[in-house]
């Protein structure tokens, strides 16, 4: 199966990149496609290379090694100037986009998943 | 493969993004070709109350763009029943025609569309 998946929420506060991470995972391994991950709003921070929680995961780099992978993943450019989130400040594997990649993601998936509050 | 969405609108329209990105997500990925419905649920209904003031907040009243909503082919507005009863609103009280309808309803409509954006 094809899947989309959004996220909404920002890093630590909330578990939903979290439970995106891990759904990500659990999908792939069971041999679905992921047709892209779009980081919305405070999502956007989670590509933060900078992320450094000392003992803790590190959600900047499980998204990076999730897009080292081949997963394409974008963080909404607009959401990313609100936040200051520049694109020398992101890992490598998330580049910036539009609503249009969203767009893209809806069409290309069967199935839709968002993760917010 | 269907290309329909329903972005649901579940929150107050200021005090947090949600109410604010769920409608630049219907105008953004309406451009796209995409067929968009709108489900106002819950809170979700106060954001097509008219005479929005959010001046104080330093913000933009978000009630005036969902008219602009038809110029990008978006045209079916749904609000819950309960959701308006509870709050004491009326299609009367909102900034553009909406379907009403029961929870049954929605349920069949999110069934329908496949996708849906929840905001």
């Amino acid at each position: 199966m094809k899947i989309g998946v959004m996220i909404l929420e920002g890093p630590y506060q909330h578990q939903a990149v979290d439970s995106a991470y891990h759904f990500v995972q659990a999908a792939l391994a069971r041999g679905h496609e992921i047709v892209g991950i779009f980081l919305y709003t405070d999502a956007v921070n989670n590509a933060n290379k900078f992320i450094n929680p000392p003992g803790e995961r590190n959600i900047s780099k499980q998204l990076d090694e999730l897009g080292a992978q081949g997963v394409e993943i974008v963080a909404c450019t607009a959401c990313s100037k609100f936040r200051g989130m520049r694109p020398d400040l992101k890992v490598e594997h998330v580049r910036l986009s539009g609503l249009g990649s969203l767009a893209d993601y809806l069409k290309a998936a069967d199935r839709f998943v968002t993760f917010g509050d | 493969m269907s290309n329909q969405v329903a972005v649901l609108m579940r929150k107050a329209p200021y005090g947090s993004v949600y109410t604010a990105e769920g409608f630049r997500t219907i105008m953004g990925i309406a451009v796209f070709e995409t067929d968009v419905s709108v489900i106002l649920v819950d809170d979700g209904v106060y954001a097509l109350v008219k005479g929005q003031n959010p001046a104080k907040l330093d913000m933009k009243p978000l009630g005036d763009g969902f008219p602009t909503l038809a110029e990008f082919g978006v045209k079916s507005f749904y609000a819950h029943d309960e959701a308006l009863a509870r709050r004491g609103l009326t299609v009367d009280d909102l900034v553009v025609p909406v379907q009403i309808v029961s929870s049954s309803q929605i349920a069949k409509i999110l069934e329908e569309s496949g996708k849906v954006l929840p905001f």
